[in-house]
């Protein structure tokens, strides 16, 4: 059994890890924030010499590999752009990305969680982190989304103009469901569950990335840090915790490669997956994150750490399309009585009779 | 995995289930014949050479892989471990005597083991000497008489000890700067009168937990395994062996996938909260199940290194007892009316005591943290 990407994925993430290095790094985010119009011209150039735009996730495992490395590298630097819904866009170019919101029917507005209420766009800017409703951070880019939803619903948003600065809001804007757009979609590749699998492997991806800076940058500053004459990663209080931390984003980075297998080999269970890697990530992220922040001490909460942007660009992909109480909601509800896909699960696989207890 | 590996795990569920009463919850039970349960399906599963099937062909095995060795461990103990104390001789006990055995000792020791005859313990802790091993006071003084050693100590939590017929011994011989130097194994028989044997009552049931005593157990160049002062690097190799030990997260999936038609009706009256508990253990055990998974893919590319098991062992130490938990609830609340559901109810308690020694039994959790943070903090 192969439990790793390809060796051409892991070089590709390599190499887009160093051409953001290169263009700023650290630096991209905090341009973004202070200049929110720049923020596609800080990262789309990079974006296109690495030949992102050319890698289709639905064309086979292994570009959907090399899309998800590269959702990973976007998390390690907390790019202030939607690279996994901008990657996941219709093959036919249709609209600018995919992105899964919350609630069922087109345009997530029929059971979304606090989108009950009928409102236009010009309160749609108020959503997400920042309000209530279809949200997602892609703020001041394309006008036109194509969205899924939890039963695999399509339909076409317009993401609304934002009501707040990305400081406060991650770049997190409204979706407003555009009710003419969505015939044009009945001829793309695809259903919609595979979209919904797609949509949600590849943010948690982004978030994984997140998590493998959150425990190095905790590591280098115990390290580093000095209390009482010694090293903070000297007192085994500190290496009990962010050996905790680190337990969590292994498992979720184990999660994370088996749902996007799932993915690639369109599997039916592929949503379930999906949805088991995005709860087990969402806990991860609160245990690293609380961790971090802890282990930092004050210095955490400044903007001269990375830490404090990390973890403030993590929140839109932590909440949105839905947090960790919805998430697990979701699944339960999807399961139901037949669990997940395993060696142990009688209903999925026949071929494997568990003897009953 | 693939296909063969699947078949064998056909294989395996069908002799489970034409050999292995369903109601079976393990060797060690007030019941004697849940005992004779064990040895006999491992003598099953001698004749049909899979009970070593991890041994090299020159000692009767056929060099199974790490994959076919990972199915066997998940469905073992996913059925309540059915070989009994065996897997100790056939893992571990085996393959150091063939690596250090001399060829008297391989021909004594192996043939026995090979045919699921011979149940083997293990004299490691002591009293004083818990996860500090290197620390322990079990010695072996030389006797001038017979040129051999006299050993006196105490071992204690040393599971089988009243059934078996073997103890892989660990003592000290001598007192060296190094606490792990000057240690050596021996390989003695239980059925010598200086060995007392006192179990220990206990939530796990009879025979897990044992004290040993040797007053003065004597004991030969012949019954060294490796040399005299190389103890320490055969055990460290020993525990090498089983870098996923226990596939814990086997049993916990297949009770949380059996609760739901245990429950019949009953599971959709469940509190939502509590079937969502469920629902987050499943996703905990299947990652428990890949981080196993990752290190037999790094053990069978040649990668592993000595902390690499450690976070799958937090993670499905935990795993077993916050499952625990949730089945306790789920079968506390419902009927479970006949056969079935007495059977379900009692396989979730034995799993709740179980679970209780996951992160003390064959090293305390705290060990792997230890372990693997200084891995995460060493130098890069």
């Amino acid at each position: 059994m192969n439990t790793e990407l390809s060796e051409e994925a892991v070089e590709y993430g390599r190499t887009a890890l160093r051409a953001f290095e290169a263009a700023g790094g650290d630096q991209i985010v905090q341009d973004a924030e202070r200049e929110p119009a720049r923020r596609a011209d800080l990262v789309e150039p990079v974006l296109a010499e690495l030949g992102a735009w050319d890698l289709d996730p639905r064309g086979g495992a292994d570009e959907l590999e090399a899309v998800a490395a590269l959702c990973r590298v976007a998390g390690w630097w907390a790019l202030p752009y939607p690279v996994a819904e901008r990657l996941a866009r219709p093959a036919d170019g249709s609209t600018d990305g995919l992105v899964v919101i919350a609630g069922t029917g087109p345009g997530g507005a029929a059971g979304a969680a606090g989108a009950g209420d009928a409102r236009d766009a010009g309160d749609a800017g108020d959503a997400g982190l920042v309000g209530y409703g279809p949200a997602a951070p892609v703020a001041g880019l394309g006008r036109r989304w194509s969205t899924v939803t939890f039963d695999g619903g399509r339909g076409v948003a317009t993401a609304a103009p934002p009501t707040t600065t990305p400081r406060y809001g991650a770049f997190v804007t409204g979706l407003v469901d555009d009710p003419a757009l969505v015939p044009s979609q009945a001829s793309r590749d695809g259903d919609g569950l595979a979209d919904l699998a797609l949509g949600l492997v590849l943010p948690c991806w982004t978030l994984l990335g997140m998590l493998d800076r959150a425990i190095d940058l905790t590591r280098a500053h115990v390290l580093a840090r000095e209390q009482f004459g010694q090293p903070l990663a000297r007192f085994q209080g500190v290496q009990f915790q962010l050996t905790d931390a680190e337990v969590e984003r292994l498992g979720v980075e184990e999660l994370a490669k088996y749902a996007l297998w799932a993915v690639a080999t369109g599997r039916g269970e592929a949503v379930d997956d999906a949805l088991a890697l995005r709860l087990a990530i969402l806990e991860a992220a609160d245990q690293v994150f609380r961790v971090a922040h802890q282990l930092h001490g004050a210095m955490g909460f400044c903007d001269e750490t990375t830490l404090s942007w990390i973890s403030r660009y993590s929140q839109p992909v932590r909440r949105l399309p839905l947090g960790l109480s919805a998430t697990r909601d979701e699944l339960t509800r999807r399961i139901g009585r037949a669990g997940l896909a395993g060696p142990f699960a009688p209903r999925r696989e026949p071929n494997l009779e568990v003897q009953p207890l | 995995m693939g296909e063969g590996v699947e078949t064998l795990r056909r294989d395996l569920r069908e002799l489970v289930h034409k050999h292995v009463p369903p109601d079976f919850l393990g060797a060690f039970t007030d019941d004697p014949a849940d005992l004779e349960v064990a040895q006999s399906f491992s003598r099953t599963l001698a004749e049909l050479g899979l009970l070593c099937m991890a041994w090299p062909t020159e000692f009767g095995g056929r060099g199974a892989t790490l994959w076919e060795q990972t199915v066997v461990r998940e469905e073992m103990w996913a059925h309540h471990e059915p070989r009994g104390a065996q897997y100790m001789g056939v893992n571990w006990v085996g393959p150091a005597i063939m690596r250090h055995g001399t060829a008297e000792q391989q021909q004594r020791h192996l043939p026995p083991i090979a045919r699921g005859e011979v149940i083997w313990c293990q004299g490691f802790s002591e009293p004083e000497s818990g996860s500090d091993l290197a620390s322990l006071r079990t010695t072996a003084h030389p006797d001038e008489e017979s040129g051999g050693w006299r050993v006196s100590g105490q071992k204690v939590w040393t599971s089988y000890a009243t059934m078996a017929q073997w103890c892989f011994l660990l003592a000290r011989t001598s007192r060296e700067k190094r606490r792990q130097q000057g240690l050596t194994v021996f390989l003695v028989p239980m059925s010598d009168p200086a060995i007392e044997v006192r179990p220990i009552p206990s939530m796990l049931g009879p025979h897990h937990l044992n004290e040993v005593f040797f007053d003065e157990l004597r004991v030969t160049e012949a019954d060294v395994l490796g040399t005299v002062g190389g103890g320490w690097s055969i055990v460290q190799e020993v525990l090498a062996f089983e870098r996923v030990g226990i596939a814990r997260y086997a049993r916990v999936e297949r009770l949380l996938q059996a609760a739901p038609a245990a429950l019949g009706a009953e599971w959709d009256v469940l509190p939502e909260e509590l079937r969502s508990r469920w629902a987050r253990m499943l996703v905990h055990a299947r990652r428990a199940r890949l981080l196993a998974y990752r290190v037999v893919s790094l053990q069978a590319g040649g990668r592993i290194r000595p902390d690499d098991s450690a976070a799958y062992r937090i993670a499905v130490t935990r795993l077993d007892q916050e499952s625990a938990e949730v089945l306790m609830d789920i079968v506390a609340g419902a009927s479970l009316p006949g056969e079935e559901g007495r059977r379900f109810r009692r396989a979730v308690e034995d799993h709740r005591r179980y679970s209780v020694s996951a992160t003390v039994a064959s090293g305390s959790v705290e060990m792997q943290r230890i372990l693997m943070s200084r891995s995460l903090l060493a130098a890069r």
